[in-house]
């Protein structure tokens, strides 16, 4: 990967709006070891003026991260608060299973 | 035969009612492709048990129908983004356009087309030439001088002409979003009442998802809030509580003008301000041309003010080349009033030597006076602020809402795509199950945040270091 800080954060911010949860997991390995400063690390030399532009891609990716939670958190009470369509099946945590099985049409 | 006969109905039963769920998902197939069709799941009734020989045995379930898979809390949800992201995205392209109207200060001596922020630079320069050349009554430099009035005069009543187009401009397409609006809510009027006559008491199917369609269309235009009423119908109103639907009737928006900018009305209640609040396309072509255009052009009104007004005063206390002491008059024209002061800005001045470079009383050779208009440039003449500063906060005002106004519309086109994904696994023709796309919902979040942490620490790692860089 050689990825430049802004646009490294530019990527997690397009991954996350299109839930690309496969992206996002690696675009999270690549951090980790750019923290590190490891085996793998990503080029963030930062040149003078990214830091400001990697703020304000900073700035978007917080907002999208924000609007995430809020619908994450709106999904998880609305299967929560649907108990006569859904029905919680023990042993599966977070997984609802819809009380009509679909028969085969979904 | 009694035993016989009930065996043959429970199979011929079950074998209808395996027809009729089949026929549910070959419909649900066929429309597969539609656009905003809600999958539907047929309904099984248990049907009453056959006594034989003093047993009760179970004859089997019927398909009694279909039932759409959809949540109108979530519909709803997903209405309320759209509307943002509409209003955000709209606001955003009205808000770029203004932008380039202010091109960056090029920090050349030399004007370029419509940079203010040099014309000024290169305006208070002039004096400065004229003051310290030894030589003020020199006409080469008393003409630069009217020659960089008229840039700077030139280009901020260009960009005030360019304010009141894009404000013209928005005014427009608002307005010419009416007719869709009066079209969609007469539209939901009907199926309201084509629901409420056929489906009073369940899912009404396609025709549900015909008046979804029309609610989701209607979101994107304005804010709007839904009210489910008795019998399946549905009351829309606006985001301020103004009533467009009600049961099989609808409520135009209808259009006045005022100040030559158009008014809306439901009835005779002006809902133009509450449009602007409530989001939708309306709402972001209504912020643009009543808060955010008139924004700009009252700072540029302001800065125009003020410079033409302090240039003008300084003129007429000193003396020109023609030997009027203390009413050389005025070089730009002298506006009566801050509003409309950027788009009048211009130079009447025509003869260069009603200059008033020397003092009050002084000799044509003293250049007191075009040292005091060259001062200009660095005194807090416009709202406490030089001309340069008054004008460069402004530009930085704007891109910081440009910014802000970018990041929000960003987030609320992904909050909009994230919440189709649910809305589509739930109630759209998809393989993929309601469970396994909440899943990705919070794997994607669980897996952005570890992302945002980590860069959150370098990137205070980065700005700690470079204060501290900034500091030794």
């Amino acid at each position: 990967m050689n990825l430049r800080l802004k646009e490294l954060i530019d990527e997690a911010t397009r991954a996350l709006s299109r839930l690309d949860a496969e992206r996002l997991a690696e675009l999270a390995l690549s951090c980790e070891a750019l923290n590190r400063g490891g085996e793998q690390p990503i080029e963030c030399s930062l040149k003078p003026g990214e830091a400001s532009q990697a703020a304000s891609a900073m700035g978007v990716f917080s907002r999208v991260l924000g609007v995430t939670r809020a619908n994450f958190e709106f999904i998880a009470r609305l299967n929560r608060t649907e108990g006569e369509r859904l029905e919680y099946r023990p042993g599966s945590e977070r997984r609802w299973n819809p009380r009509w099985n679909g028969h085969g049409n979904n | 035969m009694g035993t016989i006969n009930s065996a043959f109905q429970i199979m011929s039963g079950a074998l209808e009612a395996d027809q009729s769920a089949l026929n549910v998902v070959a419909n649900n197939v066929a429309n597969a492709n539609t656009t905003g069709y809600t999958r539907e799941i047929p309904a099984w009734q248990e049907n009453t048990p056959v006594e034989i020989n003093g047993s009760s045995y179970g004859s089997g379930a019927t398909e009694t129908g279909s039932t759409s898979v959809r949540d109108r809390v979530l519909d709803q949800r997903l209405q309320q983004q759209q509307q943002s992201a509409s209003s955000s995205s709209t606001r955003l392209a009205a808000l770029n356009s203004m932008q380039a109207l202010f091109p960056p200060d090029s920090g050349s001596s030399s004007s370029a087309a419509g940079d203010i922020g040099s014309d000024l630079t290169s305006f208070f320069d002039s004096f400065s030439s004229l003051a310290n050349s030894g030589e003020p009554t020199n006409d080469a430099l008393r003409q630069d001088v009217l020659s960089a009035a008229s840039t700077l005069a030139g280009d901020i009543s260009n960009a005030a002409a360019g304010l009141s187009s894009l404000q013209s401009s928005l005014d427009e397409e608002a307005s010419g979003l009416v007719s869709q609006v009066n079209g969609l809510t007469g539209s939901i009027a009907q199926l309201n009442m084509e629901i409420q006559s056929s489906s009073p008491n369940g899912d009404a199917g396609t025709l549900e998802d015909q008046r979804q369609q029309d609610l989701s269309q209607l979101s994107q235009l304005i804010g709007v809030n839904q009210i489910t009423t008795e019998n399946n119908g549905l009351s829309v109103t606006t985001a301020s509580g103004q009533l467009l639907v009600s049961e099989g009737s609808s409520f135009d928006l209808t259009t006045g003008l005022a100040g030559g900018l158009t008014r809306f009305f439901v009835g005779t209640t002006d809902v133009t301000q509450a449009l602007a609040e409530g989001g939708g396309e309306l709402g972001g072509y209504l912020t643009a041309r009543d808060q955010d255009v008139p924004n700009a052009m009252s700072s540029l009104d302001q800065l125009a003010y003020d410079v033409s007004t302090q240039v003008n005063s300084l003129n007429n206390t000193g003396t020109d080349l023609a030997g009027d002491n203390g009413g050389a008059g005025d070089i730009f024209y002298q506006p009566a009033a801050v509003a409309g002061a950027a788009a009048s800005m211009s130079v009447v001045m025509n003869d260069p030597d009603h200059i008033a470079a020397a003092g009050a009383n002084a000799a044509t050779g003293d250049n007191s006076n075009a040292v005091s208009m060259a001062n200009l440039a660095g005194q807090g003449v416009v709202n406490g602020k030089t001309p340069s500063n008054y004008f460069a906060q402004f530009v930085s005002q704007l891109g910081s809402t440009v910014s802000e106004v970018q990041a929000e519309s960003t987030a609320q086109a992904a909050s909009v795509t994230q919440l189709q994904t649910q809305r589509d696994a739930l109630s759209a023709v998809n393989l993929n199950d309601e469970a396994s796309a909440m899943q990705q919902l919070e794997s994607s979040y669980q897996a952005a945040s570890q992302v945002f942490n980590i860069l959150n620490t370098v990137m205070t790692s980065a700005l700690n270091l470079g204060v501290e860089t900034a500091v030794s």
